[in-house]
């Protein structure tokens, strides 16, 4: 009957080392810094990294170096050109502007795509299906020779219309648009549905609601593609210069069709690119550190404090 | 059933499809003013979608819905009830007040903004008033302090009553709550049923989806079981809950004890 007192069975089987443990106060570990520390193991496979790429650097530069074929003076020599200077701004001016009409274009596609409209929908979805299909190279070469289809426009000469800036401009926009449209609908997704719930039972119709609480709360998500895609953009621009658009490549080549200089010429072309894409991927680091740390929109919480009446009564409310 | 001037919710012979599921079979509700229903039930009974459909979140298939008299969402003709146009559902909702199980708070808004925001967007009252009227309804729901935290700072019975406070800035006619507490931690429970309680000593009409069989018993005036999208039981909080008439609550009963 040892088993009725109440520590037969138990402690039989588990023995006396169950304690119960109460932490009392006072009670600390009992060595903070003790003797023994812990050293990582050497990282054997990232020097043998390094001491290959820099053997391997060292070498093409070497061979490099001393080519002649490479000319750095004509590359220093064109790298401030005025005319490469030029090509440069309008790189800039295409990647800017056809960023802008394209986030804008995708912005309204994006929500025909979310709405309960079945028509509005579909068509948002064929339009990405085909502004996202054709490579964007052909989409320029269309957009350039729109002469064939449509000879005026609106009374307007169309080839008087549509030179090699505004043909690149539209096709890199509505190319693009297709992109930036499944971004922004991914970003609006990313947004749980209960936002839009919550919204329309204060009295907001779903279009509101998607453009007053979803979308402001899905920008988070589409920043960071939308950098990469601007930055693909200002690479993308070059395709321009099939048509003579008058951008940073069209110009090298146009210089190195004079004077044979061509690596050096593309090489000039490919030290901007690189510029001009670290540049906006270090903007694209702060402004989504910006998104990302502080909440947009608060400008009424930080001018407003609580007032102290209130702050009593709440640490009333808290409590009970 | 007569329809007198205090008739705050009048539910009468709703059914409502999902898909293959027949979710509300001909439900029958009617809430007085200043009266608090608490409607129990297991899970798939159809109590939330009830809620959804009485603000015309999701349409009914069937049946009417009045709230303050109004119908929600249709107008009849003809004896066949028609969908209204989008924007006179939106304005028949704003007299509507729902607290979600999920709080739903606007993540990109501090909590003061959330409780604003109505006011001033829909209700279009200026942004001094909206905002005094907010300090005061964080104030009834124990915020004030947290009034400029974002919903992500605040625990899950925090944004719950910042939730609450925000519903209640619309001047509702009813506040529904659906499962307020089901997605808190155990010990988070407390305060929103706290709050709950001084809304209702304001002597709002309520309609409350819960599991807390306490707060029914000591808080509503009366219960409604459902089960399987048809009202079971409809009577006094404590008849229903103590004593319960029907076998499907009285087994319900036993086991959520």
């Amino acid at each position: 009957m040892s088993n009725l007192n109440g520590k037969g069975l138990a402690e039989d089987r588990l023995g006396p080392a169950v304690a119960h443990y109460v932490r009392q106060p006072g009670d600390e570990p009992p060595s903070q810094d003790g003797p023994v520390r812990a050293k990582q193991r050497t990282k054997y496979g990232q020097i043998a990294t390094a001491l290959i790429a820099i053997t391997l650097l060292a070498m093409f530069v070497a061979s490099q170096a001393g080519n002649p074929n490479m000319e750095w003076g004509v590359v220093a020599q064109f790298m401030l050109h005025p005319v490469v200077l030029g090509g440069v701004g309008v790189t800039i001016e295409l990647s800017i502007l056809a960023m802008l009409i394209s986030i804008v274009l995708a912005f309204f596609i994006a929500l025909m795509m979310q709405s309960d409209n079945k028509v509005a929908s579909a068509i948002g979805r064929i339009y990405v299906w085909f502004f996202r299909g054709v490579p964007m190279l052909v989409q320029v070469l269309l957009w350039y020779n729109l002469a064939v289809l449509f000879p005026t426009i609106l009374g307007y000469s169309t080839n008087s219309l549509i030179s090699g800036f505004s043909a690149g401009l539209i096709a890199l926009s509505l190319a693009e648009s297709g992109y930036m449209a499944e971004i922004i609908r991914g970003g609006m997704l990313s947004v749980p549905a209960g936002q839009t719930d919550a919204g329309m039972s204060l009295g907001l119709t779903r279009g509101q609601a998607l453009r007053q609480i979803v979308l402001p709360q899905s920008i988070r998500v589409i920043l960071p593609p939308t950098g990469n895609q601007f930055i693909g953009m200002l690479k993308a621009t070059s395709l321009v210069s099939v048509i003579g658009g008058s951008d940073l490549l069209t110009r090298v080549q146009l210089i190195y069709g004079q004077n044979f200089k061509i690596l050096p010429l593309l090489i000039v072309a490919a030290l901007w690119y690189l510029i001009l894409v670290t540049v906006a991927s270090i903007g694209q680091h702060f402004l989504e550190k910006r998104f990302s740390v502080t909440q947009p929109g608060s400008r009424l919480a930080r001018k407003k404090k609580p007032r102290p009446g209130l702050a009593s009564l709440a640490t009333k409310g808290d409590q009970a | 059933m007569t329809v007198t001037a205090t008739t705050m919710l009048k539910v009468e012979g709703v059914n409502k499809w999902l898909g293959e599921n027949h979710v509300l079979r001909g439900v029958d509700i009617t809430v007085r003013k200043g009266e608090i229903v608490c409607v129990l039930g297991p899970s798939g009974s159809g109590k939330s979608t009830l809620l959804r459909c009485i603000n015309h979140l999701d349409p009914v298939d069937g049946g009417l819905i009045e709230v303050a008299g109004e119908r929600v969402g249709y107008e009849i003709r003809g004896g066949v009830l028609y969908e209204q146009p989008e924007r006179a559902i939106a304005k028949a909702r704003q007299h509507i007040g729902m607290v979600f199980q999920h709080f739903n708070l606007f993540g990109h808004m501090t909590a003061l903004e959330n409780v604003v925001y109505g006011p001033v967007k829909i209700l279009k009252r200026s942004r001094k008033e909206a905002v005094e009227k907010a300090q005061g309804l964080l104030a009834l729901v124990g915020m004030s302090e947290r009034a400029s935290s974002y919903p992500s700072q605040l625990s899950g019975g925090q944004q719950q009553r910042v939730a609450i406070a925000r519903a209640l800035a619309m001047e509702p006619r009813l506040m529904m709550f659906d499962e307020p507490t089901s997605a808190l931690d155990p010990e988070l429970v407390g305060e929103v049923l706290t709050t709950m309680r001084k809304v209702a000593e304001e002597g709002m009409t309520m309609l409350v989806v819960t599991h807390e069989i306490g707060f029914a018993r000591e808080v509503a005036d009366r219960a409604v079981f459902m089960d399987q999208g048809r009202v079971v039981e409809d009577g006094p909080a404590r008849d229903v809950l103590d004593n319960p008439r029907h076998e499907r609550t009285a087994a319900f009963l036993r086991r959520v004890r």
